[in-house]
């Protein structure tokens, strides 16, 4: 069975330009990709006139939310949402209940994973240290063993610079990248928002930039020192960023990621206490939003990720102060950073594609999906014209606490093609 | 003018809204002259505090003010509530709905409750303080002390001192003053001054820059030692020789004839010295029974929804 896409516009990570072109799949792969193909026997033609087709997207960074909280989300919504959304892969979080951070927990949900259809795409990061309490090392070798990619205690950051060092030096060994969220816990401690004007106007404790930016310096240090690759998770403050840049310029092994929330608002969106805009990290400044553009545009971030935290409804809907941090991403990510930048001409095409499928797959060492000839059919049909509309009825995620809950944004996917099996089509 | 549901900070009133509720309490304020203090404008409705942090204070003031306008009060008692049993906020909203309350007046130790509520209920809902982040009725009623003694406040220099993190009535006081015209500064220690305040309110560290401003009024605020969980300053001694209105910064607010106001409750010692309790040109107890004309007229100007 052959499908031809037909009047194409793909997208890639080397031309800003969309080329145009018709795309043939034969099983999972793809069999041509030619400015025009010919009549092909007994395929089945779809038209694409006005269409994109990307790469299929890959998060880097998915709070599944199994085991433990599937009152929230599980792996099977999570990865429902994720194909919706035009990712065909993505990273777990090890902050489950309890945490991933011994090779058994490991097994356990990338078994859960497998029976989605996604499967072959969903990854998971196992904690530095037990229970992601800073103290004692979790099983690093077992869950290396059992498939784990990535090692991270994620917002609970090793606080102890001594545990850190060792949990680096050790990992180092087993070649896999140690993540950390750049944060000194004392520093942002009972806090809930960005400390600035409108934390002061609101009476809310504030999370100073401060925190990230010593937190980020420091753990890049002793990356260095250590000599582990250290990824740091997403970057929320402009000075932040620059301390990594510096680094890459000195030739340390650190790479970085930031959100699209982190790039489209700040901290005025709070507004009147509104909790879809509460997030660890906090939403910054115009100015923050400003340079980690330029960063994802320049190349110092590799990754764009949606950090994806589904809540249920009555948690959010508390007190700032009380309500969990954190929002979704997976579903509104493509559309949202379509409608509010590249749309609007502030990013291009291949941006979208380098940070959001091809880059972050080789920080893990995986191959990227290229849209050519020979490659493996792992690729999202995307209508710029269309519309999408995000409501409680329509999102596969258990969760709707997104800052676009019923909201229509610019572009709708209309099919992903994950090893040229069809999982949405139009 | 529409009534609005809810009092739940200043910055969301009109100029208007303000005028209107300043300028009725005068003749609420003319009624506590009279042996009959009450009036039945809110005959038959219901007012109910809800403070989940102890004010004796304000509450009483709440509960004076309804009375004499003929209200309904209740109290719902937290403390032996099921609130402390986890009960959220929002489940206590619902009963409170289901008691077809016309008014609920709210206390609690987070910025943004009042806010919480008011979005998920018909009734009326007047903050009575939330966290740091507002106390509507106090700032209305130090504004009416003010105009009470100017009656045009363009111009005028308040000098706010004390715990400016942790106020809200800093916040709330601050906003309706710089709305009325007046200009205001802040004195506090650095590390309880905020990092970001609205450029237009002065900064000053220590004393001496804050009397060269030549401010018209004094405001002192409470040091909420209990809420202090962090450093701050290094004692109470400490924070009254050099923030404190000790006797000698007395003399130079009595020299300048300067009145002094604070929401109390005080803390002798601290912010104030016993002489300054019994400064002649205090305007604490007019603040005090201010704040029953002032609630009088807030709980007239807001409408409850519909049933």
């Amino acid at each position: 069975m052959k499908r031809l896409y037909r009047n194409a516009q793909i997208a890639s990570e080397d031309e800003p330009s969309l080329r145009r072109a018709d795309v043939l799949v034969e099983a999972d792969r793809i069999l041509g990709v030619e400015s025009q193909i010919g009549a092909v026997d007994e395929a089945e033609v779809i038209d694409c006139e006005g269409r994109i087709l990307l790469p299929a997207l890959f998060d880097l960074h998915v709070h599944a939310r199994e085991p433990g909280q599937e009152h929230k989300e599980n792996i099977a919504s999570c990865a429902a949402a994720a194909i919706r959304g035009g990712f065909t892969g993505f990273l777990m979080m090890p902050d489950t209940r309890p945490a991933i951070d011994n090779g058994g927990v490991v097994q356990t949900v990338l078994e859960s994973a497998r029976s989605t259809a996604i499967g072959r795409g969903i990854y998971t990061s196992g904690a530095i240290t037990k229970g992601r309490r800073g103290e004692e090392l979790a099983g690093i070798a077992g869950m290396k063993k059992a498939g784990a990619v990535l090692l991270t205690d994620e917002d609970a950051p090793v606080a102890n610079p001594q545990v850190l060092r060792r949990a680096m030096e050790y990992a180092r060994d087993f070649a896999m990248p140690v993540a950390s969220h750049g944060e000194v816990p004392e520093l942002s401690a009972r806090g809930s928002m960005h400390e600035g004007s409108v934390s002061y106007a609101l009476g809310l404790q504030g999370m100073p930039a401060l925190s990230e930016e010593i937190g980020i310096a420091r753990d890049i240090r002793i990356a260095e020192f250590t000599g582990v690759h250290l990824h740091l998770h997403h970057v929320s403050t402009a000075r932040g960023m620059q301390t990594i840049q510096r680094a890459k310029e000195r030739g340390i092994h650190v790479t970085c990621e930031v959100t699209p929330h982190h790039l489209m608002f700040h901290h005025e969106h709070v507004g009147d206490f509104d909790t879809s805009f509460k997030t660890q990290p906090p939403l910054r400044t115009p100015e923050d939003n400003e340079r980690l553009l330029e960063g994802l545009i320049n190349g110092t971030f590799e990754a764009l990720v949606t950090d994806h935290s589904p809540h249920t409804e009555f948690e959010k809907n508390q007190d700032f102060a009380t309500a969990p941090f954190g929002i979704t991403g997976l579903e509104t990510a493509l559309c949202s950073l379509y409608d509010r930048l590249i749309h609007p001409g502030r990013l291009g095409w291949h941006h979208l594609v380098r940070c959001l499928s091809a880059s972050p797959r080789r920080l893990l060492g995986l191959p990227a999906v290229p849209i050519q000839r020979g490659g493996i059919a792992d690729f999202v049909v995307f209508h710029p014209e269309a519309s999408t509309r995000f409501d409680a009825a329509t999102m596969r995620s258990k969760a709707i606490n997104t800052p676009f809950l019923d909201q229509t944004l610019r572009g709708a996917v209309e099919r992903v093609i994950h090893h040229g099996v069809e999982l949405i089509s139009a | 003018m529409t009534p609005r549901k809810d009092l739940l900070d200043i910055a969301s009133l009109s100029d208007e809204e303000i005028t209107f509720i300043l300028d009725n309490a005068v003749p609420f304020k003319d009624l506590f002259r009279r042996s009959v203090k009450k009036v039945p404008t809110l005959k038959g409705r219901t007012m109910l505090t809800l403070f989940y942090e102890p004010s004796t204070r304000t509450r009483s003031s709440f509960e004076v003010a309804a009375s004499r306008l003929s209200a309904d009060v209740t109290h719902f008692d937290v403390e032996a509530s099921s609130i402390v049993k986890g009960e959220s906020v929002i489940d206590t909203i619902d009963t409170l709905e289901a008691m077809r309350i016309d008014y609920v007046v709210v206390r609690h130790k987070q910025s943004g409750i009042p806010n919480l509520i008011a979005r998920n209920t018909r009734t009326s809902v007047i903050n009575a303080g939330d966290g740091w982040h507002a106390h509507p009725t106090q700032a209305l009623l130090d504004a009416f002390t003010l105009r009470e003694r100017w009656p045009d406040l363009a111009g005028r220099r308040i000098l706010i001192v004390g715990d400016i993190q942790h106020s809200r009535v800093a916040r709330s006081t601050s906003h309706i003053c710089r709305r009325l015209g007046m200009q205001v500064a802040y004195l506090a220690p650095g590390s309880l001054m905020p990092r970001e305040t609205p450029p237009e309110i002065k900064i000053f560290g220590n004393w001496s820059d804050a009397w060269d401003w030549t401010p018209d009024v004094v405001y002192l605020l409470r040091v909420q030692s209990e809420r202090l969980t962090e450093p701050f300053f290094p004692s109470a001694a400490e924070y009254h020789r050099h923030y404190g209105l000790t006797d000698d910064r007395l003399r130079i607010l009595d020299q300048r004839a300067l009145p002094l106001m604070h929401p109390g409750p005080v803390n002798r010692g601290v912010e104030i010295t016993d002489a300054g309790m019994n400064y002649s040109r205090s305007l604490i107890n007019d603040q005090v029974e201010n704040g029953i004309a002032v609630r009088m007229s807030v709980l007239y100007s807001l409408r409850p929804e519909p049933l």
